[in-house]
């Protein structure tokens, strides 16, 4: 086909359609569809079937080991009455929930530094060493931090130089919000940076002019400027943490053990696929809501200011 | 009056944390390529001394190299197959309106947000009940549902930038929709798409619940190293992770020079 002959054809077209558009009532509809439909098949075979799948195979049956379609309540039962179950989510929403402060408390101060303390050459820099760790090699992190706090690793043995005796720095509540921190600390600072960067440097300087000192210009500009920003950082540090699975395999050895190491004991001991299910259902449900909430936090307060002024 | 004392103490202790939180975030990559040049079995302090040793012992490993080549195939073909989806979708979420616009959009954004535990189980459940499950392409394709939100993503803020009045002119100069999208936008895009193929062949080189999953006997380098890590104390881990690191971080950075992304592009001062 020839550039010259989709010339003519397009013009023979948009003749056609000067005089009333006889054709053009279907060949509009031709690009969208051959450009979405494969994007639309691809998402639905590989991402919203099996998610759907999932919540039809809660219902489902183990028999002699075979999964079968029926219509059974007791899956769900079970799981949400299990001792183990409502633990481990107790435990899941602790950890998550403290990764979550620590995340946005750590975050909030140096992206403040980043956004208004560096040149922008020294920001782009910063930004671009903080996109790396999103995007790479989580698992590998999390193993070398294994080696840097465990009994006999590198911060041991510098102690030990010094005369103080090894701690126990691997297996516990500390290293878990270190490994879960390596996942969270890089996106939420980014999100916290690209917000800060867009906000509107006179209204800065307009509050400075007033005789603002920089803490009230943080608390009464900066703070509420980046309010949704903030949350979205908080949401997505939430759901990082609660949906992880490295963290709390190699920085506690599984105990106790979070929902989403929950599920993939369950799904190796005895292929109880449903009550599997059950926990991943029941976690989806939770992020939703926990983001509903964090959604109608940021949207809501920004609401009642508006209204306020 | 000691503010000016009082500030140049303040920026220190900014400088200070910032730097303390950049020492958090680098320590553990400089760990696995420091320690994978040591010649002990055991990583610690005081270094054992340099020595290629388990970079040469990575190479003879069989399943090590088998495991490198898959992750190269379901990495490229991620690559290709979620930039040319991530456009397609970008351009739809540009240029048309329609009902169940915002629906569309979501279910190509929202797979990264899915915990990839949940996923992973979800996507072996369904997809062996199709016979798919243990193949290289079933692997890619699962990654392809995730990655292509990236792909998405940064096309359609490439888009941003192009006019609206530059494919209504190319109609009106007689250029069909097809030929303006292939003449006009697809260039336009060109330095996003290079992006979109790195990033995507970064977050495939990255993923491993779902490769592990869905991926059966076929094992991919993240998956191969989290075999070995459930295992004992393996001296190969950081000579293995080191070429991880190293490929993964160059994906990434190969991304970045192709995106326009910074912080602060909106100052009025830039």
């Amino acid at each position: 086909m020839t550039a010259a002959s989709v010339t003519t054809r397009a013009s023979a077209l948009s003749r056609w359609s000067w005089l009333g558009r006889p054709r053009m009532a279907g060949s509009p509809a031709v690009l969208p569809a051959v450009l979405g439909l494969p994007v639309l098949l691809w998402q639905a075979v590989f991402f919203a079937a099996p998610l759907v799948f999932l919540v039809v195979v809660t219902f489902w049956q183990v028999k002699a080991f075979r999964l079968e379609p029926a219509f059974v309540l007791d899956n769900w039962s079970r799981i949400l009455f299990s001792a183990t179950f409502q633990r481990a989510l107790v435990h899941t929403f602790a950890v998550a929930g403290t990764t979550t402060v620590l995340a946005v408390a750590l975050a909030f101060p140096a992206a403040y530094t980043i956004a208004f303390r560096l040149s922008p050459r020294m920001r782009d820099l910063v930004v671009a060493f903080l996109v790396v760790p999103v995007f790479s090699s989580y698992m590998l992190r999390i193993y070398a931090w294994q080696i840097v706090l465990s009994p006999e690793g590198m911060i041991n043995a510098l102690l030990g130089l010094t005369g103080v005796g090894p701690l126990p720095l691997l297996g516990g509540a500390f290293s878990l919000q270190v490994g879960l921190l390596t996942l969270t600390l890089p996106i939420a600072v980014l999100i916290l940076v690209f917000a800060m960067a867009g906000i509107d440097r006179t209204l800065i300087e307009a509050a400075e002019n007033l005789g603002c000192r920089r803490a009230r210009v943080i608390m009464h500009v900066i703070a509420p400027s980046v309010r949704p920003a903030i949350m979205l950082s908080a949401t997505t540090s939430f759901l990082l943490a609660f949906g992880d699975y490295v963290s709390p395999l190699f920085m506690t050895g599984s105990k106790p053990p979070t929902l989403s190491i929950l599920i993939v004991d369950t799904v190796k001991s005895g292929s109880q696929w449903p009550r599997a299910s059950v926990i991943g259902v029941a976690m989806l449900v939770m992020l939703a809501l926990v983001l509903g909430i964090g959604q109608w936090l940021s949207s809501g307060r920004t609401a009642r200011r508006g209204a306020a002024r | 009056m000691n503010r000016p004392l009082a500030t140049r103490l303040s920026r220190l202790a900014q400088y200070g944390f910032l730097g303390a939180l950049f020492l958090f975030i680098a320590t553990p990559m400089l760990v696995i390529v420091v320690f994978s040049f040591d010649a002990n079995r055991f990583p610690t302090i005081p270094w054992g001394g340099f020595s290629l040793e388990w970079h040469r012992a990575i190479l003879d490993d069989p399943m090590i190299r088998d495991a490198f080549v898959n992750s190269v195939l379901v990495g490229l073909g991620t690559a290709i197959a979620s930039t040319v989806l991530g456009f397609a979708a970008a351009y739809i979420d540009f240029r048309y309106r329609f009902q169940l616009k915002l629906p569309f959009v979501l279910l190509v954004a929202v797979p990264p947000a899915v915990p990839a535990t949940i996923l992973g189980m979800a996507m072996l459940a369904f997809l062996s009940r199709l016979g798919l499950f243990g193949r290289l392409e079933t692997i890619m394709a699962c990654h392809v549902a995730i990655a292509t939100s990236f792909s998405m993503a940064i096309i359609r803020l490439r888009l941003n930038d192009l006019s609206r009045d530059l494919e209504p002119a190319a109609w009106n100069l007689g250029a069909s929709p097809a030929a303006a999208l292939i003449h006009v936008v697809l260039p336009f895009c060109k330095p996003a798409l290079i992006a979109s193929f790195f990033l995507s062949a970064a977050v495939s080189f990255d993923e491993f619940l779902i490769a592990w999953f869905v991926g059966g006997v076929h094992e991919t380098l993240p998956v191969r190293i989290l075999n070995l890590l459930q295992g004992q104390v393996n001296p190969k881990i950081n000579a293995v992770g080191t070429v991880v690191l190293v490929v993964s971080v160059a994906l990434v950075l190969l991304a970045q020079r192709f995106t326009g992304v910074r912080a602060g592009r909106r100052n009025p001062t830039s």
